[in-house]
């Protein structure tokens, strides 16, 4: 989790005795770096530790905003019913494949967690999210540096014409220029296949089979070549070289006994 | 640098009075989009500088109400355009979101996004989201206009 945690609601006042505005006890507080507190067994947190999180701005590709939604037409469940059950349950949605490490204390403001996963071509990639925002309709998560897009998740519930509808919405751009090629050779659509799916799972819990919608507009055609040195934090890299390097720390850690 | 309004010279307040329109449109769509809790109005500060008033949430339902005011803001070849977040009383994540995408199109334009009036809170939500990295953030009025370029 980041250093300091949302404080209780009669804590919440301002310097200056003015109450805190409303969202005050959504957001993560901020931190420099985000902290991992807990490692669970298959994870690694290398690749989030001391990291620093980063939004669409800080990206090296084209931005983009891709949104998939699902209605959940004729079942009787609200918005925040939909989002306390996808925060209890965020790992099942999740499709095969990839492994999302929930953070202890659930999905609440300025947790961490951890993801293992991989890239096309097979690379293994461990990564994480830091939960941004949360509130009873939606949440947020943010990439860390490393992670193969830089910016946000947003999941929520609505209402519309009559109905529930479930949304997640990314806002990202690719973090270095080799996930940007990577995106473009096959990423974009494992991760339009990977949220489509995960609505797809939701929608199922509630008894619905409803085609998920998927609306991708190109925000930002330019790419940022101020930012290429972020590949210095390429996960995907990190982690391989990680996984090389296993017998070595073994080795040492045997020696050091 | 925190500047009361007592202490802006006086040269700021003839500037507003003098390029002030009186179009300043109420941009409440409370009526025509219920979800919509948000007032957008446009002041034109100076030839080349424009100010929006937030007034309420900054939700994805107040889009639209953003789009209009910065198409308002934009017009007659505006450099700087500047929201006044005084009156900001809710801010979620997706309303970040909007405040990236109004970024993009400012850029594009080739003009400056600028911000003041934020609390601490919504300060720090600008740090942890980076949006400060991109847009800058003034303690006053008269900060923001003079570095939109009045």
């Amino acid at each position: 989790m980041t250093e300091e945690a949302p404080r209780p609601e009669e804590e919440r006042k301002e310097e200056g005795g003015t109450r805190e505005p409303r969202d005050a006890a959504y957001w993560a507080r901020y931190a420099e770096t985000l902290k991992v507190s807990d490692v669970p067994e298959g994870a690694a947190g290398i690749n989030v530790e001391g990291r620093r999180a980063v939004g669409p701005l800080q990206g090296f590709g084209k931005m983009w905003q891709k949104t998939y939604r699902v209605r959940l037409g004729g079942v009787a469940v609200t918005p925040a019913e939909v989002i306390k059950t996808w925060k209890e349950n965020y790992t099942e949605f999740w499709p095969e494949g990839n492994r999302f490490y929930a953070p202890l204390a659930g999905i609440a403001p300025g947790e961490v967690a951890l993801i293992s996963g991989s890239l096309p071509g097979g690379v293994k990639l461990s990564t994480g999210v830091m939960v941004l925002y949360a509130d009873d309709e939606s949440f947020t998560l943010m990439t860390p540096q490393g992670h193969p897009f830089s910016g946000w998740i947003t999941f929520s519930s609505f209402e519309e014409d009559d109905a529930t509808a479930v949304q997640a919405q990314v806002l990202m751009r690719a973090n270095d220029p080799l996930y940007e090629m990577g995106l473009r050779m096959g990423g974009h659509k494992m991760e339009d296949e990977m949220w489509r799916q995960t609505l797809a799972n939701l929608a199922a819990h509630f008894g619905v089979h409803e085609r998920v919608e998927t609306h991708i507009i190109c925000v930002d055609p330019k790419l940022q070549w101020k930012e290429y040195r972020n590949v210095w934090h390429n996960a995907g890299i990190r982690s391989a070289l990680y996984s090389v390097t296993a017998p070595l720390r073994w080795r040492r850690s045997r020696g050091s006994r | 640098m925190n500047v009361g309004s007592e202490e802006l010279p006086g040269s700021l307040h003839a500037l507003r009075g003098e390029f002030e329109e009186t179009r300043e449109v109420q941009r409440t769509r409370r009526n025509e989009m219920p979800q919509a809790q948000v007032t957008m109005d446009v002041r034109r500060v100076s030839d080349r500088v424009s100010v929006v008033d937030v007034k309420g949430d900054v939700t994805a339902f107040a889009e639209g109400v953003l789009m209009d005011a910065y198409a308002q803001a934009s017009e007659g070849g505006v450099q700087g355009i500047i929201l006044n977040f005084e009156g900001l009383e809710y801010m979620n994540s997706s309303g970040i979101g909007l405040l990236v995408t109004l970024l993009i199109r400012v850029n594009r334009e080739k003009q400056r996004l600028l911000v003041y009036g934020l609390s601490e809170h919504y300060r720090s939500i600008f740090q942890i989201t980076r949006l400060d990295d991109a847009i800058a953030i003034h303690d006053s009025e008269q900060e923001a206009v003079k570095a939109g370029g009045a």
